[in-house]
């Protein structure tokens, strides 16, 4: 592995084009992460045309830094601006902005460039190390059941955090999961709830619904503060958290790295589900749960922690089996077929000088992160002293574009619109935006697993019993819900 | 009427109502799938199921308890005190700014990114409250310029033309000028 590795980085930086690729994925990466409004998917939808003039190599790997920079670069707007740069930072923002608000931003931007360059690196070495055994054991034991399951659990877990009571959290997600179903089935190819339009037939596209819910509803949310006089800019601050203050969470950032790592590595899963699941055990785990939400320091390294964990894992079933954890490593899969190669376990075997280029890069980037990071967290801050008035069009223009971008219809731009004026209107009520979000992307993946899964075992649910993860995820997930329930009937409301 | 307040009933009567359109639409994709025997409307109509039972759910947890946050809730800090609207002009205010982006989105087809941008930025500082006319002009061209040189000729990317006169023909225009630019550079 060692010798591979090094011949991996003495390819990486003994040529200095590809050296220019790696420094502007990283600078892009953080940079399209870390604008309010665009992300590291609107750089690579633009980037995917030219990758056809780059090596396969070179392609893929710019693709793969992107990914990893691109993580921690959506936690700052998260951070800052309330505005979850992907929405695997969605979980960062629910206790990074209640610290901007008290004047903590320089420690939870801080928190985020370490423990998404520890999150990563721990990643990108058991990437290495453990890509073929890994991919061997995903073949053995994860099938369609157990994706279905983890989904299930994934969806519980999501439930519970997020709305203004347990009921706005079910009613969240099941939104998510119903927007999902508008297009094609994905067993038959059937046409659902595309009311006439034909651009429906494909479905709601994720970034505009993501821009929408997220960036566009927060606008709306900041702009309704400045009608009411309510407004009150983000306080600044720069202070990084002292070497104290982040030891005392070294347990939830190993158990966010074993959470993001086991969720990487799953077909269709990804980052998204990690960083709930890492937030969501750094609750369940806590002696203080009522202070998650409030500005807690741990619910962002645990949320930061797991999707950069996620990132090497979810290279693996795409590197081994051909299969996309996210959207990201989807268009990483377009880039391998430009250059007429077909992700898969044969990748090993006829170019191992790519698989290692790639690893190897991922390794740097995310040291890069902390580097980089850290210089650029300083300058990153002054962002909230420009004032919203200026900062609110250019947001809206900039999720506009990048919209637009991802498949070129005007339409994703009214979409995206429209979630933002329904994300504005249920926020007001207290529905959870990231529950939203979770059951969108996991929604049709559950049900295309749910259908393959049923399939498999004849449509006896016993069978799915049968097999120990699905069993240990489906339990977990019940239990999950029956203690949410429990809460929702005997738990009094906040006092105030 | 217990704890009841009309956000909760309009709430409640809003989840029942997308869930009775929903599964009145799906009957028209009813079709079978010769090799999955639970077809194209049964994950959706369990969606529907569950959103109508918990929606009740949400009602009787409101009509007894109220819209209060739960103890212990994750995230919800943020929504516990919606603002409250004391005048007809704070309701035009905010109706401005969530249509203003939503008309934007429908003229992009006809008027196009080159045209329709400039305006768009102006009105929305507009709507915010923003009155400095030397403020509104100088940022609106500072952001259009940061978009344009971005978008257009760093990154290249295909953005909306439009397809009605004069708009299409400034869109054309512009990218004809950064083409003969780029053969000169």
């Amino acid at each position: 592995m060692i010798e591979n590795f090094l011949a991996g980085t003495a390819t990486l930086f003994g040529d200095p084009f590809t050296i220019g690729i790696f420094i502007f994925g990283v600078l892009g990466g953080m940079l399209f992460g870390a604008i309010p409004g665009v992300s590291m998917l609107t750089l690579a939808a633009i980037l995917l045309p030219f990758t056809a003039d780059l090596s396969p190599a070179q392609g893929v790997m710019l693709f793969a830094v992107i990914y990893c920079t691109g993580t921690y670069g959506g936690a700052i707007t998260a951070i800052l601006f309330n505005i979850p740069g992907a929405p695997e930072n969605a979980p960062t923002a629910f206790d990074g902005y209640p610290m901007t608000q008290k004047g903590m931003a320089g420690k939870a931007v801080g928190a985020a460039v370490l423990c998404s360059a520890i999150g990563g690196v721990a990643s990108a070495i058991v990437m290495m190390s453990a890509t073929e055994p890994l991919a061997q054991w995903a073949i053995m034991n994860i099938g369609p059941p157990e994706i279905f399951a983890l989904v299930f659990f994934g969806l519980a877990v999501a439930s519970s955090v997020g709305g203004r009571t347990i009921w706005k959290g079910w009613l969240s997600v099941l939104l998510g999961l119903l927007i999902a179903t508008i297009g094609q089935d994905p067993v038959g190819g059937i046409n659902r709830f595309n009311f006439g339009y034909s651009d429906l037939a494909a479905g709601i596209a994720f970034v505009p619904a993501i821009l929408g819910f997220f960036a566009v509803s927060e606008i709306f949310i900041q702009a309704e503060k400045n009608v009411s006089g309510k407004y009150s800019a983000p306080k600044f601050n720069v202070d990084f958290p002292s070497f104290f203050e982040l030891w005392v969470h070294k347990i939830a950032v190993v158990r966010s790295i074993l959470v993001g790592f086991f969720c990487g590595i799953l077909p269709g899963i990804g980052a998204t589900l990690a960083a709930f699941m890492g937030y969501g055990e750094a609750v369940r785990w806590s002696k203080n749960k009522s202070e998650f939400g409030t500005g807690k320091l741990e619910g962002v390294i645990s949320s930061e922690t797991a999707n950069n964990a996620a990132t090497g894992a979810a290279m693996i079933p795409l590197l081994a089996l051909g299969l996309p954890g996210g959207a990201l490593t989807a268009m990483m899969v377009a880039v391998f077929q430009m250059h007429d190669l077909e992700p898969g376990p044969l990748v090993f075997y006829n170019s191992p000088e790519l698989i290692w280029i790639v690893f190897a890069a991922m390794f740097y980037a995310n040291l890069s992160i902390l580097f980089v990071g850290l210089i650029e967290t300083k300058t990153i801050l002054y962002l909230l002293k420009i004032p919203f008035q200026f900062l609110a069009p250019m947001i809206l223009m900039l999720a506009s574009i990048g919209a637009y971008i991802s498949r070129g219809l005007v339409l994703d731009v009214i979409v995206m619109f429209i979630a933002g004026i329904i994300g504005f209107l249920l926020r007001r009520s207290g529905y959870s935006i990231p529950g939203i979000v979770l059951g969108l992307i996991l929604g049709k993946i559950g049900e295309q697993n749910f259908a393959q899964g049923m399939q498999m075992v004849h449509y006896d649910l016993g069978t799915y019993f049968s097999r120990p993860i699905c069993t240990i995820l489906i339990v977990a997930g019940v239990l999950t819900l029956l203690k949410s329930l429990h809460s929702a009937f005997f738990q009094k409301p906040k006092v105030t | 009427m217990g704890k009841l307040s009309k956000p909760d009933i309009f709430e409640a009567a809003f989840w029942l109502l997308l869930v009775v359109v929903f599964f009145t639409v799906s009957f028209s994709f009813n079709q079978p799938i010769e090799i999955y025997k639970f077809g194209a409307t049964g994950w959706p109509r369990v969606i529907l199921f569950l959103m109508a039972l918990i929606a009740l759910g949400n009602f009787y947890h409101a009509y007894t308890k109220g819209s209060k946050a739960q103890e212990g809730r994750v995230g919800a800090k943020e929504n516990d005190d919606p603002i409250k609207y004391t005048s007809m002009g704070q309701y035009i205010k905010t109706g401005t700014i969530l249509i203003l982006p939503l008309l934007y989105g429908l003229s992009l087809k006809p008027v196009g990114f080159y045209s329709g941008t400039p305006i768009f930025i102006a009105f929305i500082m507009m709507a915010w409250g923003e009155r400095r006319v030397k403020f509104i002009l100088t940022n609106t061209l500072l952001i259009y310029s940061i978009l344009i040189g971005l978008f257009m000729v760093v990154l290249n990317a295909p953005l909306p033309q439009g397809n009605m006169s004069p708009f299409y023909d400034i869109s054309a225009f512009m990218l004809k000028t950064k083409t003969q630019l780029d053969q000169m550079f």
